[in-house]
């Protein structure tokens, strides 16, 4: 790694992606018509300052514009306003010094070449990445063992698990020795072993000295691997801070979830419930699933909340089936801020 | 670009075409497969030669009248073969980057710092072997079936052509690979073009029979001039030096053609990055 300076390793400013929706038809080119599609922004406006050597994470659901960020970060989409500056770097006008600096892994396991053995693509990718040739085998060595393939690295890449082809992955973006990293959903569609491997292997990255902007809309994850975390929602950062800070924002010392039946017959508990809920705790989110309502309610105290609720379930014709009281999560903040859950 | 990047480019070039090879190689029957076009294609031809025209010294008088020489089946191999390569390398540079996309990998070869040249063409590389397999196989099937004598010299000279006809080959086949880039579909144009060709290009009939105004299509058409010396010094024994003023003209078509190609593909390229087509597929 080269040795760092002063800029920040990510700084992007009013960062704006906008696209068309729906096609122009060549006829409507050469005749010159008036362009109609429906333009719409999947990232709005978008501000980030990455500090070097930290692990930053932007949080969010799908379609958020997470991954449109991340491809006008690696240089891959040009965006439509604002400007990104990596290690000091503009991305439009110095893309191809920003690819040199940075390894990218990008959440499409089908990026590699299956009939290639993992090292047969790490040659041809160190290759691209300019790696010098006196010192690509090392090289290849060392990014296979820092992601514990090096025992496969003559198995053909259409025999390995997905986890296993997501390291290559990452091991084909650490080639370069890049001070910085950008992960996209890195864990996406991994089992719990192989998620829980990769996100080892990301805190070694971090021990290294690297930076890590990572996206991922599993909030355990974020909260586990980042040290700050942006949440974005709709293409705009709501909140930025650390997983800490970000929580204190939820007015709650612990998190109630419920879920409630009607006493007879399967049909939902009505609104009259929540009301009465609300002046127990405060009731931040509330979805039917099947034939209860589950309900989450951020209160001062669940030794005081749970009681009333039992009793405000029962004047209402209802039973309370399931209790929980869990700590703040990242999943409440993003509840707090938005009004719905990560998932929706 | 400086001496380090240029030299990190070359080696990048030569794994591109490494890596072709080695997926190839993972299918080693389009090999065998390839052992029977650039055969059984032009046998038909000299099969239907002999049929219209049988041993009529009159028929074969005005062959070498129109065609220069009095080798059919030499004629109608090597105008075959360059047809052959000459689709492979139109195809080429598209399919490689069409299959990227498919893969999935392009993204992947974008985010390199390396040149988009090598992306371009780096993949073609690899076809220098099927190209040099194909031109072995027509050799040896004109010289152990037909009698066709090949000297070494000519042999050397046909080489000299064939690298002179390259910029212009692959100048085109990168214009399709930035057609490819910018709607993901290129078959369509790449058969006219091969129509194109195959009419007024002279592949199994010199274009003497042409009208006159087909004559003027075929001499601003690349493989004219390449089918056309390839006949010269390999059937008639002519030298470079009397080829001259047809390899310069072949030359700068080709640095037309590439200029053109790379000036399309770095509009397509912009293109791609403004609408986020590079992953579409």
């Amino acid at each position: 790694m080269s040795t760092p300076d002063a800029a920040p390793a990510v700084e992007a400013i009013g960062l704006v992606k906008e696209f068309e929706r729906g096609r122009r038809t060549a006829l409507q080119r050469l005749r010159r018509e008036l362009d109609r599609r429906e333009r719409f922004r999947a990232v709005d406006g978008v501000d980030l300052r990455v500090e070097r050597g930290e692990i930053f994470g932007v949080l969010g659901p799908n379609g958020a514009g997470k991954t449109t960020t991340m491809k006008m970060l690696a240089t891959l989409l040009e965006p439509t306003a604002g400007s990104a500056r990596l290690l000091g770097l503009d991305v439009v006008t110095q893309a191809r010094e920003v690819r040199r600096r940075m390894g990218t892994v990008l959440s499409d396991g089908r990026s590699l070449y299956w009939k290639l053995t993992a090292r047969e693509n790490l040659e041809y990718f160190a290759a691209l990445y300019h790696v010098p040739a006196a010192g690509q085998r090392d090289r290849i060595e060392r990014v296979l063992a820092s992601v514990k393939l090096a025992d496969r690295a003559d198995d053909y890449v259409e025999r390995f698990s997905t986890g296993m082809r997501q390291r290559l992955v990452l091991a084909r973006a650490l080639l370069p020795d890049p001070e910085l990293l950008l992960l996209d959903e890195p864990t996406v569609g991994l089992d719990p072993q192989s998620s829980r491997d990769l996100r080892d292997r990301v805190h070694e990255l971090k021990e290294q000295g690297r930076t890590v902007l990572l996206t991922t809309h599993y909030m355990e994850e974020a909260d586990q691997l980042c040290d700050r975390i942006a949440i974005v929602d709709h293409g705009r950062v709501v909140a930025l801070d650390t997983p800490a800070g970000l929580k204190r924002t939820v007015e709650a010392a612990e998190v109630v979830r419920l879920e409630v039946a009607a006493d007879e017959g399967p049909a939902p508990v009505n609104g009259a419930l929540l009301r009465r809920l609300e002046r127990a705790g405060q009731v931040a989110h509330s979805e039917r699933r099947d034939d209860v309502l589950a309900v989450t309610v951020h209160s001062r105290s669940a030794r005081d909340f749970v009681p009333a609720a039992f009793d405000a379930a029962r004047a209402e014709g209802a039973t309370i089936r399931h209790v929980e009281v869990v700590p703040v999560s990242l999943e409440d903040v993003f509840i707090s801020l938005t009004g719905r859950a990560l998932r929706e | 670009m400086s001496a380090t990047t240029l030299a990190g480019d070359l080696r990048a070039f030569g794994a591109a075409a490494l890596k072709e090879w080695r997926l190839l190689r993972r299918y080693p029957s389009l090999l065998v497969g390839f052992l029977f076009w650039p055969i059984a294609l032009p046998l038909a031809y000299v099969f239907q030669a002999r049929g219209f025209a049988g041993d009529s010294q009159a028929a074969l008088d005005a062959f070498a009248q129109r065609a220069g020489t009095t080798e059919v089946a030499g004629f109608l191999f090597l105008g075959w073969a360059a047809y052959m390569w000459i689709s492979m390398v139109l195809w080429g540079p598209g399919t490689a980057l069409r299959t990227e996309q498919v893969r999935g990998s392009l993204e992947a070869l974008f985010m390199t710092p390396v040149s988009r040249l090598v992306i371009l063409f780096g993949p073609v590389l690899s076809q220098v072997v099927w190209a040099v397999w194909m031109f072995s196989i027509v050799a040896a099937t004109m010289t152990l079936v037909f009698g066709v004598e090949l000297a070494v010299a000519s042999a050397l000279r046909a080489l000299a052509v064939i690298f002179i006809a390259v910029p212009a080959l692959y100048g085109l086949g990168a214009l399709f690979a930035a057609v490819v880039l910018r709607f993901g579909e290129v078959s369509a144009l790449v058969q006219g073009v091969r129509g194109l060709f195959t009419v007024f290009c002279g592949m199994s009939f010199p274009i003497a029979v042409l009208p006159e105004w087909g004559r003027a299509v075929a001499l601003a058409l690349p493989p004219t001039y390449l089918i056309g010396d390839l006949r010269h010094v390999l059937l008639s024994g002519a030298g470079l030096v009397e080829l001259i003023p047809d390899l310069a003209i072949l030359l700068s078509l080709g640095l037309l053609l590439c200029g053109l190609a790379v000036v399309a593909f770095r509009r397509t390229e912009r293109y791609a990055r403004r609408g986020g087509s590079l992953a579409q597929y």
